[in-house]
């Protein structure tokens, strides 16, 4: 073999070596990452503000998540005005559908129609009377701990679009549906006039 | 100036030998077997996943059956491969006979018995509940014997009893496997089995259950840091140095060609096998592990790409001025492939090893497309090449039966791969892009868990057909194997080879001289050091090379264990935080046995899409008291880290559990009625509460009475179901059933963060009262 370069003078089992040196670029990429890997480990340990601090960065995507949400709407009052109100709201009650798909269908069905949990969608209530008592027991939770307390892990203002979500599910008719169990629910209360949300919502951000 | 004169007293005779090719060919066939075996179990895992109704008994559910397809392809494949290419190539390397015939036998068929043992204990789910050492104690105690006890001291006499002088970097690759894998194998498995501490303390032993069950010592984070050590490393150790010393052997060989490079040989080797250890923790990049364990496991990661290419390079450019051969001879085309994607899948782990990359893959089929382009490219590849390359040799037949079998082998297992992997692959990414996709909103684009899964069925049909193309490849490679066999001579020959023994003293000759003209002192050593004399002493010294080896495993080891259980605040402990109450504990113990944590995490981390769907992140005290932990690694189904907190409701999960599809829309799932059919022992519970009383786990005075406070618990839950809605049929006696257990365990899960501080020891004592 001419073009060869020199094969060591020792074989194993018929097997030789060359002495061909290990190339450059192996040795370019292999100490950069040791050098990377160096600096980067002091700046960790130093606290960085440059490297990933991930409960740092959950903090901040939390608030700009909230604050994108919730901008326009400031922090609302749980009041049977807001509920009612905020049930003619189209946009905040697609966003307040997408809340619940996330958090109550397992329990309450896809379109309300109750499962494990009641019929959301029937005249009839197990905790529930009036429109504020769908929000405490979303807030509480209910059923000796059944029905978690929302309240715990989602915004307020979740709570209180998911309250009137939940209300606006009344007297729908949803393709699965268990029979109703409790009582009698009371009517929920009249809209407010149409023209008046705005300044509502500002005084609600006021308080 | 040589060996043979400098010997003392007639060292200088020829002795004569003959290798022992027929434990070989017993390592072989069993490569073979179990390669079959594992591949079938893989295939039947893909259509499960993608047609659930193929989940028939409990016993081969998906939960069962995936740490038997993992063992087997690991340890039983995998392993017996290795076996193969080390008795081969180490005697012949070594010119020497296995030090020992009998110890050599006792190494198959000991190694063989664990294997049917694992496919044994496995479906019936018996279980330590940690991915890749799910192997309960009496096995572990048995691994331990037959690896080092039998193929260590066989093979590492068999080094010193040697008529070669220098050891070849194969080798050398054989000594870390067995070292390491020794190392790692020891100190994961470190626990206390039930059974016995239950006949220590009251003479009788309740169950068998209970005898084959054990707790860790370790628990929740340094349970978690432990394991991923291990399994990091067992891919180092079991998956790649001993394939390497595979393909330094039987590729030049193959091709007939000398190595690329010895040089290189010397400094990947040793780089890769110091490096290798300090990269486990990069599997649990933001979890509760501390930050600077996972920084160490991204940067080492990253500094391991050279190290492994040097391998990769090593192989594929011994091949320089042989590559007409390759076209021709199937042995090659597969080592080509097999070590391509070496490089490919080496190249992948550091690039997973960055946080960020890590963010979107982690819990992702991504992971599962990386470990099978190293295990079906890499791994499986190597050995169908050796095998191949074996066979004539092996049954000393003229040829292999049919090379254009051979090649149809090739191409239909390499499609196999590649239909796998890219669709498995599309898969994670659609999956991990899909968890953390968000609307205009700010809300989840996908909130409901089950539409990220629906959306993957296609390519799980395609994994599925990929998988079953690779199968069917071997299974025609098995054929032509045994074809190759059948033109045996009636019997063997034994050839006999002679060779000096090596005498006991021996000039290194004298060490070079610096070729540096106009440096100080220290640039003249610095330049010895590298020409490398030293190291071609090394190698004529295997104890001392051993021990090196050990030394550079260690330090990593060392460095990153002492402080992850010594350092307080690596720990925050949360007072809320209370022990599992006793039935909790047997539910915890039939969450494990059933294998939900192949498809479930219980590890959120702080990414808020993760915190928007599951809950709050997971807190490392949240969960001191998990031994095994039960992190998880993938999420075909979601995390359960708060799934108490969301999704208490019993009589929501006696319902799913009995019919998942049925409460959940496409759920893929199996069912566990069998779970609300059976009943729970609970005369085993006192026993584990005891073992982990134990370990530290303050009970106060519930451990007495673990049984007792079982049952008033069992009774609530029966009672809540009773009262719910299931949707299903309920089977009484409720409270008896295992599922109850199993339901207490998770209306428990990441409850305690929002628990409201109790007097001491309250929790636990009124477990069942409230």
């Amino acid at each position: 073999m001419p073009h060869d370069p020199k094969v060591l003078d020792h074989e194993y089992d018929g097997i030789q070596e060359f002495d061909n040196p290990t190339p450059g670029w192996w040795h370019f990429l292999f100490y950069l990452f040791i050098v990377f890997g160096f600096f980067y480990t002091v700046m960790a340990f130093m606290g960085s503000p440059y490297l990933p601090d991930p409960e740092r960065k959950h903090e901040k995507a939390k608030l700009a998540a909230t604050m994108k949400k919730f901008e326009e709407l400031g922090t609302l009052e749980a009041t049977p005005v807001v509920f009612v109100e905020k049930m003619q709201d189209e946009e905040w009650m697609n966003y307040a559908a997408s809340v619940f798909a996330g958090n109550c269908v397992l329990c309450h069905g896809a379109e309300g129609g109750g499962q494990v949990g009641p019929n959301l969608t029937d005249e009839f209530g197990k905790n529930v009377k009036t429109i504020d008592d769908i929000y405490t027991v979303i807030q509480d939770g209910a059923a000796a701990g059944a029905m978690p307390a929302w309240g715990q892990r989602l915004h307020p203002n979740d709570v209180i679009l998911l309250t009137s979500y939940v209300a606006s599910l009344r007297g729908t008719s949803p393709m699965v549906g268990i029979a109703p169990e409790g009582e009698q629910m009371e009517p929920w209360p009249d809209a407010p006039p149409p023209a008046k949300p705005e300044a509502d919502g500002g005084e609600a951000g006021d308080g | 100036m040589t060996a043979i004169q400098s010997g003392v007293g007639g060292r200088t005779e020829l002795e004569s030998f003959s290798y022992d090719d027929a434990i070989v060919r017993k390592f072989f066939w069993a490569t073979l077997i179990w390669g079959i075996v594992a591949f079938l179990v893989g295939v039947i895992l893909a259509f499960q996943l993608a047609f659930p109704q193929f989940n028939l008994i409990p016993e081969v559910a998906f939960g069962r059956l995936r740490p038997l397809h993992t063992n087997a392809a690991i340890f039983a494949f995998a392993g017996n491969a290795i076996f193969t290419a080390v008795y081969y190539s180490t005697q012949r390397l070594c010119k020497a006979r296995m030090w020992s015939d009998k110890l050599s036998k006792l190494h198959f068929w000991g190694w063989q018995l664990i294997i049917v043992s694992a496919a044994i204990t496995l479906p019936l789910g018996i279980t330590q509940g940690k991915e890749y050492a799910e192997l309960e104690w009496p096995i572990d105690l048995a691994i331990a014997v037959v690896w080092l006890g039998f193929f260590g001291t066989n093979f590492m006499m068999t080094l010193i009893k040697r008529r070669e002088r220098h050891m070849y970097v194969a080798l050398w690759f054989y000594i870390a496997s067995l070292v390491a894998v020794t190392i790692l194998h020891v100190f994961n498995n470190v626990w206390i089995p039930i059974g016995v501490v239950e006949f220590i303390k009251t003479g009788e032993i309740t169950s068998a259950s209970n005898l084959m069950k054990s707790y860790p010592v370790y628990a929740g984070v340094q349970d978690a840091f432990m394991q991923w050590w291990y399994g990091h490393n067992a891919v180092a150790f079991f998956l790649t140095t001993p394939f390497l010393g595979l393909m330094y052997y039987f590729l030049p060989k193959a091709a007939n060609r000398p190595v690329f490079s010895y040089k290189l040989s010397i400094i990947h080797f040793w780089s890769l096998v110091f490096i290798y250890i300090w990269a486990g923790p990069h599997h649990l990049h933001y979890t509760a592990l501390p930050q600077w364990a996972s920084t160490l496991g991204m940067v080492f990661s990253l500094m391991l790409w050279m190290p492994s290419w040097g391998g990769m390079i090593n192989g594929l450019l011994t091949l320089r001025g042989a590559w007409h051969k390759v076209a021709a001879d199937p042995v090659l085309k597969f080592f080509v492939v097999g070590v391509t994607f070496y490089g490919m899948s080496t190249f992948e782990g550091p690039l997973l090893s960055v946080k960020t990359v890590n963010a979107l893959s982690h819990y992702t089929d991504w992971t599962i497309a990386h470990v099978h382009s190293g295990t079906l490219g890499w791994n499986s590849f190597m050995t169908f090449g050796m095998l191949y390359w074996l066979a004539p040799r092996l049954f000393q037949a003229k040829s292999l039966y049919s090379m254009k079998l051979a090649s149809m082998h090739f191409w239909m297992g390499t499609i196999g791969i590649l239909l796998y992997v890219i669709s498995i692959y599309t898969a994670g990414i659609t999956q991990g892009l899909m968890w953390r996709a968000f609307d205009e909103s700010g809300s989840l684009m996908y909130p409901s868990f089950i539409e990220t899964v629906t959306k993957l069925m296609p390519f799980y049909w395609i994994r599925a057909v990929g998988g079953t193309l690779f199968l069917v490849s071997t299974c025609i490679g098995g054929y032509n194997l045994v074809m190759t066999w059948r033109n045996r001579p009636a019997k063997y020959e034994v050839p006999v080879h002679q060779a000096p023994a090596l005498s006991k003293h021996y000039d290194d000759g004298p060490p070079p001289a610096s070729r540096l003209t106009a440096n100080a002192g220290v640039g003249h050593a610095g330049d010895r050091f590298l020409q490398g004399h030293w190291h071609r002493r090394w190698e004529r010294l295997p104890v001392r090379f051993t021990v090196w080896v050990v030394i550079a495993v260690s330090v990593a080891s060392v460095f990153e264990i002492i402080p992850t259980f010594l350092i307080k605040s690596n720990v925050t402990t949360i007072s809320t935080v209370q022990p599992y109450t006793p039935l909790e504990v047997a539910g915890r113990d039939i969450y494990i046995a059933e294998g939900c944590y192949n498809c479930h995490s219980q590890m959120i981390r702080p990414i808020y899409a993760e915190t928007q769907r599951y809950g709050d992140y997971t807190k490392p005290g949240e969960t001191v008291y998990d031994r095994p932990f039960q992190w998880g690694s993938r999420r075909i189904g979601p995390d359960l880290g708060r799934e108490g907190v969301t999704n208490p409701n019993a009589a929501w999960h006696y319902g799913h559990f009995i019919d998942p599809p049925g409460t959940v829309g496409g759920s893929i799932m199996p069912s566990y009625k069998h779970l609300a059919q059976k009943d729970l022992n609970y005369a085993e519970i006192q026993a584990r509460v005891m073992g982990l009383a134990m370990l530290g786990t303050p009970y106060g005075e519930a451990v007495k009475s673990a049984e007792e406070l079982a049952r008033a618990q069992a009774a609530e839950i029966a009672e809540q179901i009773r009262t719910g809605n299931t949707g299903v049929e309920i089977v009484e006696p409720l409270e008896d059933k295992q599922i109850i257990a199993l339901i207490a365990y998770m209306q428990r899960l990441g409850t305690d963060l929002y628990a409201v501080p109790e007097a001491e020891g309250e929790e636990v004592a009124e477990g069942g009262d409230q």
